[in-house]
């Protein structure tokens, strides 16, 4: 007769393993938030400045990756690219595919919040000298970054939600990791709810620190 | 390199599986529709009564499956159900992993609609002697549901690409079908044709999203300029403020 021990929990028993994959999902996570930023905003700022030809290219882009799924993006990449000669790894298909995907939307996000800030502001920065571009850096990004805070944050939780189709292409992130382990040891209950939790637990987080950021940075009305 | 002779099977094969993907997409775009706008008007009970624990539960409905990822979702509804008893096929657990994900988000729409209504519509309802359930019936709901479309198309454009996860529990839809028919002439001919059969597959899926994301935008627009798009004539007193329905945190 034994207690139940804390090694009798499948999630501490192998907990080494989670850990790693756990590690996995957040740091490409990490890297696609980062990277999905960057293409929004530089897309964004395409569509706002009106650059002839680069705009229409970003609103196909957009457009194709809205209305496509992402895990049909994700084989696509992963299956096409090497008919093409160029053979990417697992890690670098997934980064890709959700910097893509994420930057598509945040395009969206970036170009909402910088046309709503007021034309006033860009009037005042043209009165006092600022060139066109000048005070679209200046003025306008600043404010309009901002404005978007709140859309970037639900794709920010998407991209890291997202991170889970990478078990199609065989990834060794959380939920490929749990779906392994519960394919050896046939405890999938257990498994599965602790990959359930920690994915509750990684959006809460994310969204709270968000909440934090936004409660800093968000101006009130009239910007 | 000119051969086409395995475009004839593998359009067959494609078409087999788009039509188990219609079926899913179909089934659980009706399925969270339905289970969502109940859930979400239950959710709009007033509080502070008997009902606080209902709201509770739904509180927490709504979170969780709004939080996972739809394919944790599924995973969780298809590995963990046999356990619980319930022998589901794979088609069932992803219509009823769908749907979870689905009729959450349905619930966050219908209550951001019902909240968008001023509430003096309400109390003069009140005032007039109407229940709450007439009041809903007869005098909200009717303004909400113009203001529930645009999001619930957006929902719709989400829940069809979703579908596409069903494959990763082992339902033979499209995607699955176009990965069997890559591998097949990738083991038998040496060449997959990767490149046109996924190209195919995302065409098929644009093909049946862009409409409705261009309806739903349009939606979006009519409602914002006061506009009723639904049909639905606007009640006298509807101020035509812009559609404060939150945003979808879908796991798209």
């Amino acid at each position: 007769m034994t207690l139940v021990s804390l090694s009798d929990f499948a999630a501490v028993e192998y907990s080494d393993v989670l850990w790693h994959g756990l590690v996995m999902t957040l740091k490409v996570s990490a890297i696609s938030i980062i990277g999905s930023l960057a293409v929004g905003l530089v897309g964004a700022a395409i569509g706002e400045l009106r650059v002839p030809v680069f705009r229409q290219l970003v609103r196909v882009y957009v457009e194709a990756i809205r209305n496509t799924p992402l895990l049909v993006q994700i084989f696509a990449l992963f299956f096409v690219l090497p008919t093409m000669g160029v053979t990417l790894g697992p890690f670098t298909v997934g980064c890709v595919a959700l910097v893509a995907w994420g930057g598509a939307y945040n395009v969206e996000n970036f170009r909402a919040g910088l046309a709503s800030v007021s034309p006033r502001y860009l009037e005042g920065a043209r009165a006092l000298g600022f060139s066109h571009t000048g005070a679209f850096l200046q003025v306008t990004v600043p404010i309009g970054v901002r404005l978007s805070l709140p859309g970037l944050t639900n794709t920010m939780i998407s991209v890291v939600k997202n991170t889970a189709l990478l078990v199609g292409i065989g990834l060794a992130e959380l939920t490929f990791v749990v779906q392994k382990l519960s394919a050896e040891t046939f405890r999938t209950v257990e498994l599965f709810i602790v990959l359930g939790l920690v994915y509750l637990a990684l959006v809460l987080t994310l969204s709270g620190l968000m909440h934090l950021v936004n409660r800093r940075y968000t101006l009130g009305a009239g910007a | 390199m000119d051969d086409t002779s395995w475009v004839a099977p593998a359009l067959g094969l494609a078409r087999s599986g788009a039509l188990q993907t219609v079926i899913i997409a179909l089934a659980s775009v009706a399925l969270s529709v339905f289970s969502g706008v109940v859930l979400g008007v239950l959710l709009c009970l007033p509080q502070g009564r008997w009902n606080d624990p209902v709201c509770w539960l739904l509180n927490i409905y709504l979170q969780v499956f709004r939080g996972l990822p739809v394919l944790v979702t599924l995973f969780i509804v298809f590995f963990i159900s046999p356990s619980a008893g319930l022998q589901l096929s794979s088609t069932s657990a992803a219509i009823l992993g769908l749907s979870l994900w689905g009729s959450s988000n349905v619930m966050e729409v219908v209550r951001g609609a019902v909240r968008s209504i001023p509430t003096a519509q309400f109390e003069a309802a009140r005032a007039l002697g109407f229940r709450w359930r007439s009041v809903m019936r007869l005098v909200i709901l009717p303004q909400a549901t113009a203001r529930m479309i645009p999001p619930v198309v957006n929902l719709t454009v989400d829940l069809i690409q979703a579908t596409t996860l069903a494959s990763l529990i082992g339902v033979i839809e499209v995607l699955q079908r176009s990965r069997q028919t890559v591998e097949y002439y990738q083991l038998s001919a040496g060449d997959g044709h990767a490149a046109p059969v996924f190209g195919g597959v995302l065409v098929f899926f644009f093909l049946i999203c862009y409409p409705l994301t261009v309806l739903a935008g349009r939606l979006e627009r009519g409602a914002r300029n006061g506009k009723s798009t639904s049909g639905e004539k606007p009640s006298r007193s509807m101020r035509s403020q812009p559609v404060e329905v939150p945003q979808t945190t879908t796991g798209r």
